[in-house]
């Protein structure tokens, strides 16, 4: 075993801004390791495996700090229910995704990622543009629903995107940023299980995953998921008012790049 | 630190009640400030980080 510094210091970067944006850890650290030579059976399952990990722990932490307040017991409060809301679409949509790729049905690689990247773009605009409407949005659980029902399309479909769509769905849906970023965290962590258990169980027809960048991304990864949401609690929620979308923004152009010009 | 227990029908249609109380009521100083819980937390987060290391450079 032996830890990579570049690849820890990548990692520990965007699970910082994964954990206080809500999204950027795929979308921002596949093209970069994929840039640097390593090749995807390196890179997916395991930063599957890694936000497994540093998705729940990041949501423990973001509970402990007090960004949100999960609830177990029954009857559960409204934050726990639109996590379990975006992780269930979100689970659902990955195990899709896997199928489709397990029977070789692709859809266009350029059309679909365009396309997020465009929609991705589009709500980090209109998030900057929200920022001058005066007092906060009452909660609206049916656009929630149906940005949930977006993002898990999209990451279904195989463009990915799932991050970005239901964290500036919730803030469109009238949701705190400081909570809608701890919500999009446990989520993921959740959705990345059924990921990495699907990849799991491809691996046993046969695809080799290989573990050389695991403990790496995992201590770059964990450390940010301990250390952000405490971050996320101290900073004024104005801050996170305009990061986020400026960081969608920046996931969107990203992504049309990565279409465009690699 | 300052807890917030909010009971969260105080609030019935706002979700993240605790987050925004916690900024309207304290300070960004005041945040910064870590209880014993918090230490208890982080701890648990760092034996299990060093064992999953610890399985890692036997099984990797």
């Amino acid at each position: 075993m032996e830890l990579i510094l570049y690849v820890v210091l990548f990692a520990f970067i965007f699970e910082m801004m994964d954990s206080s944006a809500g999204m950027g850890f795929g979308t921002g650290l596949t093209p970069l390791l994929f840039l640097i030579g390593y090749d995807p059976l390196q890179v997916v399952p395991i930063l599957l495996i890694s936000e497994a990990v540093t998705g729940v722990t990041s949501g423990i932490f973001h509970n402990e700090f007090q960004n949100v307040k999960f609830s177990i017991k029954r009857p559960v409060n409204k934050e726990t229910m639109i996590m379990l809301l975006i992780a269930g679409i979100g689970c659902l949509a990955i195990f899709f995704s896997v199928i489709l790729a397990y029977y070789s049905l692709k859809f266009p690689d350029d059309l679909i990622k365009a396309y997020v990247g465009i929609l991705v773009l589009f709500m980090g605009i209109i998030g900057l543009i929200r920022l001058k409407q005066k007092g906060r949005d009452t909660y609206k659980p049916k656009l929630l629903t149906g940005f949930a029902a977006l993002a898990g399309f999209n990451k279904g479909i195989g463009a990915g995107g799932y991050g970005p769509v239901v964290m500036m769905g919730q803030l469109f849906s009238g949701v705190y940023e400081k909570t809608a970023t701890a919500i999009v965290s446990l989520a993921e962590g959740f959705v990345c299980i059924v990921g990495v258990t699907s990849f799991l169980l491809i691996s046993s027809y046969g695809v080799t995953i290989d573990y050389v960048l695991l403990p790496s991304i995992f201590t770059g990864g964990f450390l940010a998921a301990i250390i952000s949401p405490y971050i996320v609690r101290v900073l004024s929620n104005n801050i996170w008012k305009l990061v986020i979308p400026i960081y969608a923004i920046s996931m969107g152009i990203l992504t049309l790049s990565k279409v465009f010009l690699i | 630190m300052k807890e917030i227990n909010l009971q969260q029908d105080e609030y019935p249609d706002e979700i993240g009640s605790i987050a925004r109380m916690l900024d309207v009521e304290m300070t960004a100083l005041e945040r910064m400030k870590i209880t014993r819980h918090n230490l208890t937390r982080v701890s648990f987060a760092v034996i299990f980080y060093i064992i999953t290391m610890l399985i890692f450079s036997t099984q990797l």
